[in-house]
C-alpha cells in the first residue's frame, strides 16, 4: 500500500470517528440537552462523514488498487518508461487532491457553524469558499486516475 | 474473503435493500399517502444508507483487503474486536431505526435515552474498528 493511500485511509478513519462522535452528541442532546449551539455542528457532521470518510476512503482505495498505467503509452513513445509508483499517476497531483479536499472540508466544518453562531459575513464567505476547493479536489483526482480505469495486462 | 468480512458485506447489502425499499415506499407515499409513519423515517433511512450500507461495506472491504500481519497468529487483528465493532454498529443502528420514528412522533425521556445509547454504540463501534485497522494501514511486505 503506497504512502499516499495510507495517508488517505488514516485521515478517512479519523473523520469517521470524529463524525460518529458528533452524531453521538446530537443523539445524547435529545436526552440530556448539551446546548442549542451543538446542533449547528450538523454542518460539520455531514461533510466529515460523506466527504472526509467515504469519499476520501474511496479515493485512497482507487489510488492503491486501480490497474497501473502502461509503462510506455505508445510503441513509438520516446519518453522514459514509467516504473513503480510513477505507474499510479502523478503523485504531486494526488497530494494536491488531498490538500484541496481537506481544506474544503474544514472550511465548511468550521465556518458554517461559526456563521450560525455569530452571523459574521466573513465566516459565510469562508464557508462558501469550501465549494470551489472541493470541486478542484475531485477534478484533480478524476484527471489523475482516469487513464487507470482500463483493462489489466495491456502495456 | 474471511467470514467476518463476508458478514460485514452481506449485512451491508441487506441494509441497501431495506433502505431502497423504504425509499421507494416514501416516494410512493407522496402519491398514495399510505401512512404518516413513512414521513418520520427520513433520517433513519438516510442513516441506513450512509452507515449501514456504505460505511459497513467500506469497513468489510478494509478488513478483508488491507495488508495483514504476517508475524501474528491473528493476521487481521483480534477477531473479538472485529465482532465488537460489528455488534455495536448494528445494534446501535437498529436501535436508532426502531426508536427514532416513535421519538419524532412523541418524544419520551426513555426513547431519548435509547437514542443516546444508539449514538454511543455507533461511536464505540467505529472507534473499535479504527483501533483494529490502524496498524494494518501500512506498506505490503
Amino acid at each position: 500500500m503506497p504512502t499516499t493511500s495510507r495517508v488517505f485511509f488514516k485521515t478517512a478513519f479519523a473523520y469517521l470517528i470524529l463524525g460518529a462522535i458528533l452524531g453521538m452528541l446530537f443523539l445524547i442532546h435529545r436526552w440530556l440537552p448539551l446546548g442549542d449551539k451543538l446542533l449547528t455542528l450538523r454542518a460539520s457532521h455531514i461533510p466529515f462523514l460523506l466527504i472526509g470518510w467515504l469519499t476520501q476512503f474511496i479515493m485512497g482505495g482507487a489510488w492503491w488498487l486501480l490497474p497501473p498505467l502502461p509503462s510506455r503509452p505508445l510503441p513509438d513513445d520516446t519518453r522514459p518508461e514509467r516504473r513503480g509508483q510513477h505507474q499510479r499517476g502523478s503523485e504531486p497531483l494526488f497530494w494536491t487532491t488531498f490538500v484541496l479536499l481537506n481544506i474544503g472540508i474544514w472550511l465548511q466544518a468550521l465556518f458554517a457553524p461559526l456563521y450560525s453562531w455569530t452571523h459574521q459575513e466573513t465566516f459565510r464567505i469562508l464557508d462558501s469558499l469550501s465549494g470551489p476547493f472541493l470541486v478542484a479536489a475531485v477534478l484533480t483526482f478524476v484527471l489523475n486516475v482516469w487513464a487507470r480505469v482500463r483493462a489489466l495486462g495491456k502495456g | 474473503m474471511p467470514p467476518i468480512a463476508r458478514i460485514y458485506v452481506k449485512t451491508a447489502f441487506a441494509y441497501l435493500i431495506v433502505a431502497f425499499a423504504l425509499g421507494a415506499l416514501m416516494l410512493l407515499d407522496r402519491w398514495l399517502t399510505f401512512s404518516r409513519w413513512l414521513r418520520v423515517l427520513y433520517f433513519s433511512q438516510l442513516h441506513l444508507l450512509v452507515v449501514g450500507w456504505m460505511s459497513q461495506l467500506a469497513l468489510g472491504v478494509a478488513y478483508w483487503m488491507f495488508p495483514r500481519y504476517r508475524e501474528r497468529p491473528d493476521p487481521r487483528g483480534p477477531d473479538r474486536l472485529a465482532w465488537t465493532a460489528y455488534g455495536c454498529l448494528n445494534i446501535g443502528l437498529l436501535l436508532r431505526f426502531l426508536c427514532e420514528p416513535f421519538y419524532l412522533m412523541g418524544p419520551r425521556p426513555w426513547l431519548a435515552a435509547l437514542l443516546a445509547l444508539s449514538g454511543v454504540l455507533q461511536a464505540v463501534a467505529v472507534t473499535a474498528f479504527g483501533v483494529l485497522i490502524w496498524g494494518r494501514i501500512r506498506p505490503l511486505r
